[in-house]
């Protein structure tokens, strides 16, 4: 299962820049997606674009990021079914993400079914 | 050649005589678990000589909890035996579910001690950060005796230096004696000197120590201080040691 995860999560690295500063964390929860994001100082973003894509890196939305840091969409089964890549800039290299892999979402289903 | 044999023959001796460092142990399968690495850590609980890999009955702790983001929860319901160093100990697969700091924590039961004629305590913890974030690294459990970390408890290089508070009873322990020993876990290290298995630094006046560690791996920081209060060992009064222990890993420099 570790190594499953670790292949799928290099395919993405691949992709994405590499972040400096920002943390980002996803969830799932009644089947809404919440992602939280902070600075590594402690400190909220107060601004940013949020980009969600599937496993074939292919955009499925854009978010603005509210101003506690946090942004929220629903779930949608079909389009998540191999994970999802949360990206999110808050600018000057501030970007990061992460991966809402199947177990992930799996798991978030199943604890609320 | 002779003389050499005699002598090696003798160190053994002492060797196996010797009142050696005890340590509780928790040593985690990951110090700093990227979102990369999974969504758990594995934790493995033993009582041992860590530098010489000598194992020790790890009877079922009083105590062993988490905290995370300031709430503690209990685990002791949830560990598995296990072996670890040909001796009892336990184990535990814990699921991570949100980033932070995760401090765990094991009080162990009293463990009688016929070489030192006395019960020992060792208050046992060490700190993992989940997902990037490090946030309560420097978390404070409020447990009777524990060295309370000045610097980040993982994420340390080889040659850095790791500083911590010693308290007892909530106040630091001005002087205190802090016994430093490495977990030797492939057996790789040798000591030239018994005296290098297990070091010892002193706080200052506010309890504050500090140590370098000269390699990677884990380290074990034992703060050893006795109780006021005595227990009973075939109807005498015993002195009891509390120790406050944490492990700390230090990573390999990546440079030239």
């Amino acid at each position: 299962m570790k190594i499953g995860l670790i292949a799928f999560v290099m395919i993405w690295w691949a992709t994405v820049s590499v972040a400096h500063q920002l943390l980002v964390f996803a969830f799932v929860e009644d089947g809404t997606v919440i992602v939280e994001t902070k600075f590594s100082t402690g400190k909220i973003p107060v601004s940013g674009d949020v980009r969600v894509l599937d496993a074939q890196n292919a955009v499925l939305m854009t978010l603005e990021l509210q101003s506690d840091g946090t942004v929220q969409f629903p779930l949608d089964p079909a389009l998540s079914a191999q994970g999802l890549l949360i990206e999110v800039a808050t600018g000057e290299g501030h970007d990061n993400y992460w991966i809402l892999t199947p177990d992930d979402i799996a798991r978030a289903t199943k604890e609320t079914q | 050649m002779r003389k050499t044999l005699v002598a090696a023959a003798a160190l053994t001796a002492v060797t196996g005589t010797a009142a050696l460092a005890h340590y509780g142990m928790i040593i985690p399968s990951d110090s700093m678990v990227s979102q990369e690495d999974g969504r758990s850590v594995e934790l493995t609980l033993s009582f041992s000589h860590p530098f010489e890999l000598d194992g020790m009955v790890l009877e079922t702790p009083v105590s062993f909890n988490v905290t995370h983001e300031g709430e503690t929860s209990d685990l002791l319901g949830d560990l598995q035996a296990a072996t670890v160093m040909d001796e009892p100990g336990f184990m535990l697969d814990y699921p991570l579910d949100r980033p932070g700091t995760y401090v765990f924590a094991m009080e162990p039961q009293p463990y009688w001690e016929p070489v030192e004629d006395s019960f020992i305590i060792h208050y046992t913890k060490t700190y993992v950060s989940a997902f990037g974030d490090d946030e309560g690294w420097d978390a404070e459990l409020g447990l009777r005796t524990e060295i309370v970390p000045m610097s980040k408890p993982f994420g340390l290089w080889d040659g850095n230096v790791f500083q911590g508070v010693v308290k007892l009873e909530g106040a630091p322990v001005p002087n205190a004696e802090v016994e430093v020993e490495y977990y030797n876990e492939d057996g790789s290290a040798t000591a030239p000197s018994e005296l290098m298995i297990t070091q010892t630094v002193k706080a200052d006046e506010n309890g504050v120590f500090t140590y370098a560690a000269p390699s990677s791996g884990w380290w074990g920081f034992a703060a050893l201080n006795t109780a006021d209060e005595t227990m009973e060992f075939e109807g005498e009064a015993k002195a009891v040691e509390l120790g406050a222990v944490i492990w700390v890993h230090f990573e390999d420099w990546t440079g030239e």
